[in-house]
């Protein structure tokens, strides 16, 4: 798994890529959400456009971030679930959790 | 019985794709869908995380066993720990307002979705064996099976 994060004036996106599982890809991403939060930024949105898939502990581990996020007065939002990411979402019924984006611009505009 | 494909492993998560990967590949290989295959390596990754966990307890000088079998009508894989046993009643639903929160607990749910039945069987002696099957000409249905737990012990 892969996270390149990028600045759009008070929002950071992170471009996530590859999946995000047990070891190797929940670690990543927790670091990388973790840095983001360290260097006191408030707005994040993850974009999973490149994400093939996640298992219990790569969803579990979105779910620590949103509260993680949440505790350190920050936000942070979805963008481009899709396939198997997107089902997961629904079946577990995160994406009631979550605000989720299609669209990066609207997406940025969001917060 | 058809073909059978057996591998005894270590209780290290670094194993865990590569079971993913023979699980895919050989449901593949049995004729379902590139969606039919990811499924049923997604179950198969939960089990195997699920026995190397709460199974075995992280004990990396403790064994996980999967066996693959194809037979006219099933993909069946057996996956079992030589832990202490785990309690699969008690699973929380974890779309239920008060779990959805937790960052753990979705593993079990998962295999339910992702293969047409689970059962869990208290192995003679030590450790569970989680068994997940896939009926053949569903391979094209992927994704479904609510209620398909089915609990056997001793």
């Amino acid at each position: 798994m892969k996270a390149i994060a990028r600045h759009h004036g008070k929002v950071t996106v992170v471009d996530l890529s590859g999946k995000i599982t047990i070891g190797e890809g929940d670690i990543k991403l927790r670091q990388a959400v973790g840095a983001i939060l360290d260097e006191g930024r408030k707005n994040i949105v993850l974009n999973l456009g490149g994400v093939s898939y996640m298992d219990s502990a790569g969803i579990g581990e979105l779910v620590a971030c949103y509260k993680r996020a949440k505790e350190k007065g920050a936000t942070l939002k979805l963008l481009n679930p899709n396939g198997k990411v997107q089902d997961l979402l629904i079946l577990t019924k995160l994406q009631e959790i979550f605000d989720i984006h299609r669209d990066e611009r609207e997406a940025l505009a969001s917060f | 019985m058809g073909r059978q494909v057996k591998l005894r492993l270590w209780s290290r998560i670094a194993y865990v794709d590569l079971v993913h990967e023979m699980a895919e590949r050989l449901a593949r290989s049995a004729c379902f869908s590139k969606e039919g295959a990811l499924n049923i390596g997604l179950a198969v990754r939960e089990a195997v995380i699920n026995a190397i966990k709460h199974g075995n307890g992280m004990d990396a000088s403790k064994r996980v066993e999967v066996a693959f079998e194809q037979n006219a009508n099933v993909f069946r894989v057996r996956v079992a720990d030589e832990g202490h046993g785990f309690d699969w009643d008690h699973t929380r639903d974890p779309r239920d307002p008060d779990n959805i929160f937790r960052s753990s607990g979705r593993g079990i749910f998962f295999m339910k979705h992702f293969v047409d039945h689970v059962d869990f069987q208290r192995r003679r002696g030590h450790g569970t064996e989680v068994i997940l099957e896939k009926r053949l000409e569903s391979a094209s249905r992927a994704g479904r099976g609510a209620n398909n737990t089915r609990r056997r012990k001793g």
